[in-house]
């Protein structure tokens, strides 16, 4: 049938280069024991590590779409001269690869950084947040933030302002006017980027590796098992871990936010 | 419209096609883990290409990043030849990812320091202590001892590379074992070090960080005394080396030629390069103990720390200490981190 | 676009966080330029103005500027060649295995990019010529992106009055090629660019999977950046951070540029705007 030859290419580089591939690494912790795939439950580091990964995530997750809902709540809005200009300036960083936002922590936050240089300056101490779980955090947040303000602001450019308009005239305070006007306008994007940026912060290895941070995150911990003398069974029940969790939350918020994800950039 | 000219599928499958030869050049050699910044490999990869016209690029690995490449890339390496610390030769050696290969110069090679079927053997030897930016410290005292490393004042100015992936973190483990009464057989010393060494937040980077050190992001590095030398009479650095006061180690640093590598024969003259004179040279003159001792000038001799130092640094046994790594590595991450 | 705002009422707050937003954004890029171009990091702008650091990156790490261009070209044309199609089948099919298909698809953005390399090698490794060439890492980057250029066409494929279109195409006796490539391809164009974008940046900045699957011969700008994030000093570091600004942001932007001349001459998509 057509739409069957139509699907085909797709489904034969799929298969070929990350099903059937995919598959033999599954395999691999079961040359070391079936509780090799439990291990992250069994071994108190790997569980640290998985919990600390998701509570970062959530963490950047709710900051991240709360901030950018209000910078496109307030850029969906207006139109001036620039608009266009500081959109694109704010959404640059998605062309980033993970280790810049690391280095741009490093740089700010290191010991030679501008922050350093201040707190010596006011009390004496050089002080850095690069390389703990606040450089982290702001690390994680720098990347996801982008993404976020670009869906909002698209989907707020489309909201009905008569609805707004009406509230206000009627006497609604603001508050009302987020819970009842914003907040149902907004939440299936929310849902949908927000899968997308928790799935992203999950995953994410090139700036906690750039950062070396002191804060472990189960994409180190594989990274860990990987050169410690080629652990790859370990390795790869990490990832099968780390990858279910993650396909679960976005396998979660499609079946409650509809097709919106991936539907806008 | 028609939206794909054919024109432009022409000139994207001539781009793909660019992109999938593979790297025709003549005479290459891959190396796994010859950084530029460490024990001044760009100088002697750069002999390499003047001496025997052989390309060798430079690659950033660790010692733990490469035994893991080696092992995934078993059935088809990419490399032909890989330079880590003796113990992950010794493991690369049982993984079977190794050739049996005895360069020119093999026989001066002391029996310690090579495998008898020439799977590895030493290129050169360090020996570890800490590499210390006097600026960076902005006035404090220059740390004497390991123990002076926990001190409070230090906070935030110390970093150890990862004793887990890289060969001269796994050192800095063992010196600080031995020197404060552990041994190979127990780790206690050293694991109880590292945890208390946390309070001082040091920084835990997984690759070579020589240029952060000289740049001042990292005052006081757990490195060799080659790293230290070369910032204080190469690059001018204002860099003190340390022996610390309880004692510490040498150990060397060996190569492989890789099993069933790509271009086996120029990775062998590569090798052979580094272990002659002029090679090891090099190695002398970038402050390293070349393995074979008749290389190095009285010049260099003299630019290290006297030998009363010296006597405080200890050889270990390499094979065993290449069998208790993997525990210390787990025990390390998962007590230590 | 919009038709006139009304003078917005309140806001402070969301200006204030928008004000800061800009500013958390744009400050580090604006250290980093300034890092790459001064003698000394740590000494500031005291220390001067130089292009050395910028001429020794360019030394080192030139070349991987335009391989990473160029794979990430390669990407979008491979996306869409497999993507586009593909993207139209799971839009008008109703079957089971459709919609598990798409499942599946996305399950390469959920595993770490580590695990999918080692898979990738340990399968194909050996193929030396392969292996060793770009063309690894090009499987590596086509497999990661081809969800999001699927999901982005396929929803603009699924649009009711784009059916109806189909059937007219059809009813008038136009063959399937014709009515692809004449009919649904161009009514969904701006998807199409849109996915092709996102393709392109993911390329461009992709570092999980491209870790591992290099050679020192193949290095992308990401592993580059990477290694001297890691070794170099910071104002190496910076240099190349700002050799990445000048080779990816004009591409980016060109780009961007095509897209809206593209939404503009083909009009744009139902609903989009008002």
């Amino acid at each position: 049938m057509v739409l069957a030859a139509c699907a085909a290419p797709a489904a034969v580089v799929f298969a070929a280069f990350w099903l059937l591939p995919m598959v033999q690494l599954v395999m691999l912790p079961a040359s070391r024991g079936a509780a090799t795939y439990f291990v992250v439950l069994t071994e108190p580091r790997y569980l640290q590590s998985l919990v600390q990964t998701t509570l970062l995530s959530a963490a950047v997750t709710m900051v991240s779409l709360v901030v950018a809902a209000a910078v496109g709540l307030y850029l969906g809005r207006r139109s001036f001269a620039g608009r266009r200009l500081l959109l694109a300036v704010l959404t640059l960083p998605l062309s980033f690869p993970g280790v810049i936002v690391g280095f741009f922590v490093i740089l700010i936050g290191g010991r030679q950084g501008p922050f350093a240089s201040f707190t010596d300056a006011v009390i004496g101490e050089r002080i850095t947040f690069a390389y703990g779980v606040t450089g982290l955090f702001l690390a994680y947040v720098y990347f996801s933030l982008p993404r976020a303000i670009a869906s909002f602001t698209a989907v707020v450019e489309r909201m009905e302002h008569e609805l707004e308009e009406a509230a206000r005239s009627l006497g609604a305070r603001r508050w009302h006017i987020v819970r009842d006007v914003w907040w149902p306008a907004l939440q299936p994007t929310a849902l949908a980027i927000g899968a997308i940026l928790f799935a992203t912060a999950m995953g994410a290895f090139g700036t906690a590796f750039t950062l070396a941070s002191r804060y472990e995150v189960l994409p180190i911990t594989i990274y860990n098992e990987f050169t410690n003398y080629a652990n790859f069974a370990l390795a790869a029940s990490l990832s099968i871990t780390l990858g279910l969790m993650t396909w679960a939350v976005l396998f979660v918020a499609r079946r409650f936010g509809g097709s919106a994800i991936g539907a806008g950039a | 419209m028609n939206f794909f000219p054919s024109r432009f599928l022409k000139a994207a499958a001539v781009a793909f096609g660019l992109l999938a030869s593979a790297s025709a050049m003549a005479q290459t050699a891959i190396c796994y883990n010859c950084p530029p910044e460490w024990a001044d490999w760009a100088s002697q990869l750069r002999a390499i290409k003047d001496k025997t016209g052989i390309t060798v690029p430079p690659d950033n690995k660790n010692s733990g990043q490469t035994l893991a490449q080696l092992v995934a890339e078993k059935a088809s390496p990419v490399a032909d030849m890989a330079y880590y610390g003796v113990t992950f030769g010794i493991q690369a050696k049982k993984e079977g990812v190794t050739a049996a290969y005895k360069p020119a110069g093999w026989a001066e090679i002391p029996d310690g320091m090579k495998d008898p079927e020439g799977h590895w053997f030493t290129i050169h030897s360090g020996t570890l202590g800490f590499m210390v930016n006097v600026d960076a410290l902005k006035g404090k005292p220059v740390p004497r001892s390991w123990a002076d490393l926990l001190k409070p004042e230090y906070k935030g100015l110390v970093g150890y590379l990862d004793p887990a992936s890289a060969f001269v973190g796994y050192v800095g483990a063992v010196a600080v074992n031995n020197a404060r009464g552990g041994s190979l057989d127990n780790f206690g010393p050293a694991v109880e070090w590292f945890k208390a060494l946390k309070k001082n937040e040091p920084i835990v980077p997984k690759q070579t960080s020589y240029a952060r050190v000289l740049s001042g992001e990292i005052a006081i590095l757990l490195d060799y005394d080659f790293n230290a030398y070369r910032a204080k009479y190469k690059d001018k650095a204002n860099v003190e080396f340390v022996i610390p006061a309880e004692g510490t180690v040498v150990v060397p640093y060996v190569m492989s030629a890789v099993a069933k590598g790509p271009n086996a024969a120029s990775g062998q003259k590569a090798l052979d390069f580094i272990l002659s004179n002029e090679g090891q040279a090099i190695w002398a003159n970038a402050f390293l103990r070349p393995v074979r001792t008749s290389a190095i000038s009285k010049e260099a001799q003299a630019r290290f720390l006297p030998a009363s130092e010296y006597a405080r640094a200890r050889t270990v046994d390499y094979g065993r200490m290449a069998e208790v790594q993997k525990a210390f590595s787990d025990r390390y991450l998962r007590e230590a981190q | 676009m919009k038709t006139a705002q009304r003078g917005r009422v309140d806001t402070p707050v969301l200006l204030a966080i928008t004000v800061a937003v800009t500013l958390f954004t744009v400050l580090p890029m604006l250290v980093s330029i300034t890092a790459g171009l001064t003698n000394n990091f740590s000494r500031g702008l005291a220390s001067g103005l130089t292009t050395r650091w910028i001429e020794e990156v360019w030394a080192l790490y030139g070349s991987t500027a335009w391989r990473s261009v160029l794979l990430a070209l390669a990407c979008v044309v491979v996306g869409l060649l497999v993507g586009v199609p593909c993207a139209w089948a799971l839009a008008r099919s109703q079957t089971r295995a459709a919609r598990l298909f798409e499942e599946v698809l996305t399950l390469p953005v959920a595993v770490p990019g580590l695990a999918s390399a080692l898979a990738l090698i340990l399968a194909y490794g050996q193929i030396r010529g392969f292996r060793q060439s770009f063309a690894f890492i090009l499987v590596g980057h086509v497999v990661f992106t081809l969800p999001f250029m699927v999901r982005t066409v396929s929803a603009a494929f699924a649009r009711d009055d784009l059916q109806s279109l189909d059937e007219a195409a059809r009813s008038l006796g136009a063959s399937f090629m014709q009515r692809f490539l004449g009919v649904l391809v161009p009514a969904v164009a701006p998807s199409i660019v849109a996915g092709s974008l996102m393709v392109f940046t993911l390329s461009v900045g992709e570092f999980n999977l491209t870790w591992m699957l290099h050679t020192p011969l193949t290095r992308t700008l990401p592993v580059g950046l990477a290694d001297s994030y890691a070794s170099m000093r910071i104002e190496i570091g910076s240099a190349y951070t700002l050799v990445f600004f000048i080779v990816i942001l004009p591409i980016l932007w060109g780009m961007q540029a095509l897209a809206r001349w593209i939404e503009n001459t083909h009009g744009s998509s139902p609903g989009a705007r008002r």
